[in-house]
């Protein structure tokens, strides 16, 4: 009856139980456990060690020498495969096995069987494991950290919260030229540049005190004692809840950037000031066209703060009449890269509008596309253009007023002229003159009054050519209107002795007034035959023909006394002005001919050397 | 006649003191541009537009969004008071970067009656029947409540955004 209650106790431990009996280890009784770890085959009556068992052998082997030696063994973790009791599960199960011999009787008989235990350690050996594994993984993980800590190019390092410096990577010796004895906490300080030192030592401080990292750029002095700017950023480690303990951070070297970016900052700052110091508004644009500079004239001059500028404020500067247009126009160049230009009245801070050309071109290079614009004042320009403008319209006025005056004068004194000449001609015929100086006084106030006539009749054709298009403009065979010209100034011609030549050939019709070329011709060669050579007769060649550009010219050429061109006295196309005094003339010739071309839109143009001849040349239509 | 100018001293009056008592609830409008961190999907802007559409006819902001390939730029009215709090949301927003005020600045009378988004859909079909929805070849001419500094700079925003539209010839300059 105890031994059945043994037995239903030792049933359901959850511990396996086996008894064996004899050398053969014939199972005398096993638990439900027992034929877990060992497998279905462990019943009562089955033979332990037989072969079909398939016990590992090394458990075959302990359990015979416990038998044999009668000595308890213990052995720790022993790993069984599940597929011996499973044949589908692969895994491995772990069991703390106590051999204990059984001696008849107890304590000094023999050997004549065995008990044993399982215990299931299946979860621990895992743990134990594992425990295993992550201890060589950190290792590896250590190592790994120290290569990379020692081999990375930048300093690492660790501050405690007092600030003591507990470890700093080979690199900082290496950088600072330092021996590994070095007492970092106290040396470190030493080294940064003493104009960083305080202001390091208090952010780092600070940090450590509000428990938070840091990054600033300082100057650390090198092996070679230059200092080279470092950046040191580091971060606290922290496990919650309690305050930061540890401090790891990195040391990089960053003097080229530095330097770089110094200089840059630097060139912008010289070019702000630049900008600044111009009295003229002066900004840049983004890409987008918003505005992101002002020069400080522009707050001076507009009276706004950059905040009132704004990125578009510039239109709300300009007088609301054109800031519609103004505003579309800069889209319009934002859109397509254009350069702006235009001028628009700006609004000053004393509310006074001021004209200004407002210029804005577009900068496009690697660092992408930007404006740059300014706005410059021509308000005073512009008066001064308008007062010049004004005085001009006024002596444009004055000038056709003097003009009408002359050619009505001309016109009304010529009749009282007509009369003196019928009178003195009525007086010449009927009264006689015993005196022959008397005779000769006649001649002259004949030739006076002739002279009169012809002054008064040049002055009314000059000032008729004031009126452009007064005449018709027809297609005008040369050699025709040229024979005509010349048929008129015969008498004198022929009283020279000279020759004329008319060369139409190369361009022989000209679409002019006919009164104009006529009037032009006629004084160029009339001229030419007044301005005669006195040893030799005048040889006067006319010819016409067209430039490269197709341009009809009249070419009118003499072998007379020439002109000095470039006698500031006696300039060749001024009214009145005469070079030849003992030549009689009115000095209106050249002006009328110079009038009548230019208000047709062409030029003239003369070459003259003293005392060989003279070329006109009249270029007839404006070049294109 | 005499009543007249009274009445309308008086109206003056009232409107300079109803000017005092609410100028707590103060006018402004905000504009920035942004850059989305990613690119939004139809769905995302279908969502995008309804959520706005929903939280800003309730606290009553109106205003336009254009979006194109990323580019984000936005102008919006409303209180002071619920404008601002709404930027600050907005510029933390963690669905877009490079946030960049451009303006804030009181405004006497809202230029946009409702809040309405523009962009280019992939599958353009159905977005034309959404609510708030505004096709960016289709849109509506600016408010001419708008100052003309502000109508540019809107101009130039959308510009930024939508790099193709078509830009109407300017006139030319004034010449003094």
């Amino acid at each position: 009856m105890r031994e059945q209650h043994l037995h239903d106790i030792l049933r359901h431990l959850p511990a396996g139980v086996v008894t064996l009996q004899g050398p053969e280890m014939r199972v005398s009784f096993a638990n439900e456990a027992m034929r877990t770890v060992l497998g279905p085959a462990v019943r009562e009556g089955a033979l332990l060690l037989d072969g079909g068992n398939r016990l590992p052998a090394d458990l075959q082997e302990v359990l015979r020498q416990v038998y044999r030696s009668g000595q308890p063994f213990v052995a720790q973790a022993y790993g069984l495969s599940a597929a011996f009791t499973d044949g589908d599960d692969p895994t491995t199960h772990y069991y703390d096995l106590a051999f204990e011999p059984v001696r008849e009787p107890a304590e000094s008989g023999d050997v004549t069987g065995l008990l044993l235990f399982a215990v299931e350690v299946t979860v621990q050996e895992e743990a134990r494991l594992r425990a295993h594994a992550l201890a060589l993984e950190t290792r590896h993980l250590d190592a790994r950290l120290r290569v990379l800590t020692e081999t990375a190019p930048l300093i690492t390092f660790t501050l405690d919260a007092h600030g003591v410096c507990t470890y700093a990577s080979p690199q900082w010796y290496r950088f600072t030229g330092q021996p590994p004895t070095a007492d970092l906490t106290a040396i470190w300080p030493l080294l940064m540049h003493p104009d960083d030192r305080l202001r390091v030592l208090y952010q780092a401080q600070a940090a450590r005190q509000a428990g938070t990292g840091w990054s600033y750029e300082y100057r650390l002095r090198r092996y070679d004692g230059q200092y080279r700017w470092v950046l040191s950023r580091a971060q606290p480690e922290v496990h919650p809840p309690d305050p930061p303990v540890y401090w790891h951070g990195a040391l990089t070297e960053m003097h080229d950037q530095r330097e770089l970016a110094e200089a840059l900052r630097r060139g912008e700052a010289e070019l702000r000031f630049l900008a600044d110091s111009i009295p003229e508004l002066i900004w840049t644009a983004t890409a987008e066209g918003l505005i992101d500079y002002y020069n400080r004239y522009t707050t001076e001059y507009s009276g706004l703060t950059l905040d009132e500028l704004g990125p578009a404020g510039w239109v709300s500067l300009l007088h609301p009449e054109e800031q519609a247009v103004a505003a579309r126009a800069w889209v319009l160049s934002v859109a397509k890269g254009t350069p702006f230009e235009g001028q628009y009245r700006m609004r000053r801070h004393d509310g006074y509008y001021r004209w200004h050309i407002i210029r804005a071109r577009q900068l496009a290079d690697e660092r992408g596309p930007r404006w740059f614009g300014t706005c410059t004042d021509v308000e005073d320009q512009n008066r001064l253009h308008q007062a010049l403008q004004t005085q001009y319209d006024e002596l444009a006025r004055a000038h056709h007023d003097l003009d009408t005056f002359v050619y009505a004068a001309s016109h009304d004194l010529r009749q009282p002229a007509l009369n003196l000449r019928g009178l003195f001609d009525e007086l010449r015929r009927t009264a006689t003159f015993a005196d022959p100086e008397q005779e000769h006084l006649l001649g002259m106030v004949d030739g006076a009054l002739g002279q009169l006539d012809a002054t008064l009749h040049d002055l009314a054709a000059t000032v008729r050519t004031q009126r452009p298009q007064q005449e018709p403009v027809e297609l005008l065979d040369l050699a025709l209107v040229l024979e005509e010209v010349l048929l008129g100034l015969r008498p004198q011609a022929q009283q020279r002795g000279a020759r004329l030549d008319v060369e139409v050939e190369e361009a022989p019709g000209l679409l002019y007034g006919r009164a104009n070329l006529r009037s032009v011709v006629h004084n160029l060669v009339s001229n030419a035959l007044k301005f005669a050579h006195p040893e030799r007769p005048p040889h006067v060649v006319l010819r016409s023909y067209l430039t490269p550009a197709g341009e009809p010219v009249l070419e009118v050429q003499d072998n007379g006394l020439g002109m000095e061109l470039d006698n500031p006295q006696t300039p060749v196309f001024q009214l009145f002005v005469r070079q030849h005094t003992h030549v009689e003339g009115t000095g209106v010739g050249l002006y009328l001919v110079q009038r009548i071309v230019r208000s047709q839109g062409g030029h003239v143009e003369v070459a003259s050397t003293l005392g060989e001849g003279t070329t006109f040349t009249i270029y007839w239509t404006q070049p294109e | 006649m005499r009543s007249f100018v009274l009445f309308t001293k008086v109206y003056i009056l009232f409107a300079a003191l109803a000017a005092v008592l609410f100028s707590g609830s103060l006018m402004i409008h905000i504009a920035y541009i942004s850059r989305a961190v990613h690119p939004l999907s139809d769905k995302d802007l279908q969502h995008l537009l309804a959520q706005c559409r929903h939280d800003n006819a309730r606290n009553q902001v109106t205003g336009i969004l254009f979006y194109s390939h990323g580019n984000i730029a936005q102008l919006f009215e409303g209180e002071a008071e619920v404008l601002e709090p709404l930027f600050e949301r907005i510029s933390r927003d963690g669905r877009h970067s490079h946030v960049r005020k451009l303006v804030q600045k009181p405004i006497s009378v809202r230029s946009f009656a409702e809040w309405s988004m523009a962009f280019h859909p992939i599958e353009p079909a159905g977005f034309e029947a959404l609510q708030g929805f505004l096709s960016p070849q289709a849109l509506p001419p600016l408010p001419t409540t708008l100052s003309i500094a502000d109508a540019m700079l809107v101009e130039l925003v959308r510009l930024a955004v939508f790099p193709d539209r078509e830009v109407p010839e300017a006139p030319a300059p004034v010449q003094p």
